[in-house]
């Protein structure tokens, strides 16, 4: 039990002696998180709605793949990445094998399913319901696309947001394709692995308390922007 | 004249769920579609909207294609979508999507909100109102353009009893004010004897009569005497 408090005691010394080290791997995690997830936002929205809406032969198929992407195990995506981006892969002679952009390539990977099948399955009803009340409106196709982009905003913050969240607590995939080296391709949860089993308790819990702190704000927002604040916005049915 | 319905054929899953030969839905009248649950009425109502593809037939508007009336043909049901926004921006969406001057559409808000006596409701958030609320607020926002032809689908389902007097009566000064041909899906006889001049009655996809109210009322069809007795 005292090794515990008192790693939470200097968690806390390590967070407000504002580490160089903690903190520029605070804000690479921060910077590999945010890249990917506004890839895969760019991916994974529009193709999730286009898919969602249409009706089209396989569509039940796309889902099957869709929800099984969704679950797909981060060191198989990092093996993956590591066979395309190695210097013997199609892309070897990129070099971004242990590199941040790898990183960003590996949680794209990841984030991109997960965006598209919560936009997938939860605009398959809304998003064809939002159409059909525009055109018994008369709205053109512009009025049509601006309505549902504003109708599924909500829907749109939480697949990212959730996204977010898959990102930054993603240890497996980065851990491959970045290998952890120390102020190029460290990130929280890779260092608080490290950390763990070096018994650095805490500089693991200290990472830990800024994870779930940054992983608050995210949620937060989303909260404000859905369920709460002054705007009136709400989520419908999702 | 009016909007005539030929050969309209549509399926599910191999089963045929609508098969109108031939039918002709007199304009600047109040219509009821009548029938048993899965009898195909808003199958066809939907088609009618444009929201449904029919598998074969075509629909004809004064004789002229049906395509061509499109944005001045409203389709309401008794869940309609209201949007994330405002009572006031909802009802004021189809003139915003027209691109109406903002005086026109405030003037026209404000006309159809005293009128459905939704004045309490204008700066709420539509998802937030009751089924009954909700159903005129859809209501009043199909009305707000003036459609030529006004298509409902259980115009009364989620109102207040006290109420329903208020929609109905709308529903015919409407009809007679702006001769605007109204299609009425409901499962209330009295409701269309009280607001129809003309009835379809639907079995099995299929029409069975179609008829003024008076002789439906009078029909010596059993299934019919039976329906209009249960309901």
């Amino acid at each position: 039990m005292e090794y515990i408090l008192e790693g939470v005691e200097g968690a806390f010394k390590l967070i407000f002696s504002f580490d160089r080290e903690i903190y520029s791997i605070v804000l690479l995690s921060i910077y590999v998180s945010f890249a990917s997830t506004i890839i895969s936002a760019f991916i994974g929205v529009p193709l999730g709605l286009l898919t969602g809406i249409k009706d089209f032969r396989g569509k039940i198929i796309l889902s099957k793949i869709y929800y099984t992407a969704m679950g797909l195990p981060p060191v198989v995506v990092g093996l993956v990445t590591v066979l395309i981006i190695s210097r013997s892969g199609p892309l070897g002679s990129v070099g971004l094998i242990y590199t941040p952009t790898a990183m960003i390539i590996a949680q794209s990977l990841l984030v991109t399913p997960i965006v598209t099948g919560i936009v997938f399955t939860n605009s398959k009803d809304t998003g064809r319901e939002i159409i059909e009340i525009c055109k018994t409106l008369g709205a053109n196709r512009k009025h049509t696309f601006v309505k549902l982009i504003k109708e599924l905003k909500p829907l749109i913050l939480v697949a990212t947001v959730t996204g977010f969240g898959r990102a930054i607590s993603e240890v497996g995939a980065v851990m491959i394709v970045g290998g952890n080296i120390k102020g190029h391709t460290r990130v929280m949860t890779t260092f608080i692995a490290m950390s763990n089993s070096m018994g650095n308790y805490d500089i693991s819990i200290a990472m830990g308390i800024i994870l779930l702190t940054i992983s608050f704000i995210s949620n937060s927002f989303l909260y404000n922007r859905t369920m709460g604040g002054n705007n009136g916005y709400k989520i419908r049915r999702y | 004249m009016g909007i005539k319905l030929e050969d309209i054929k549509k399926n599910y899953n191999g089963k045929t769920v609508l098969n109108v030969k031939d039918i002709t839905i007199k304009e600047n009248i109040i219509t009821g579609i009548l029938g048993p649950n899965g009898s195909g009425k808003t199958t066809m109502m939907k088609i009618i909207a444009n929201l449904l593809e029919p598998d074969s037939g075509s629909i004809i508007y004064n004789g002229q294609c049906f395509d061509k009336i499109k944005d001045s043909l409203t389709y309401v049901s008794h869940n309609s979508y209201l949007f994330n926004d405002t009572v006031y921006e909802n009802i004021a969406a189809p003139l915003k999507f027209r691109e109406k001057e903002n005086s026109y559409i405030e003037k026209r808000v404000k006309e159809l909100i005293r009128m459905f006596q939704i004045d309490y409701l204008n700066d709420k958030n539509a998802l937030n109102l009751s089924g009954g609320e909700k159903q005129k607020v859809s209501l009043a926002r199909a009305l707000s353009f003036n459609p030529e032809i006004l298509i409902i689908d259980e115009p009364t389902a989620n109102i207040d009893p006290n109420f329903i007097k208020l929609i109905e009566s709308t529903l015919k000064s409407i009809n007679e004010k702006y001769k605007t041909t109204i299609l009425i899906v409901t499962h209330n006889t009295a409701q269309s004897f009280r607001l129809c001049q003309e009835i379809v009655f639907m079995k099995d996809g299929k029409i069975i009569k179609h008829s003024s109210t008076n002789d439906l009322i009078n029909s010596k069809d059993t299934f019919i005497k039976e329906f209009i007795k249960l309901n």
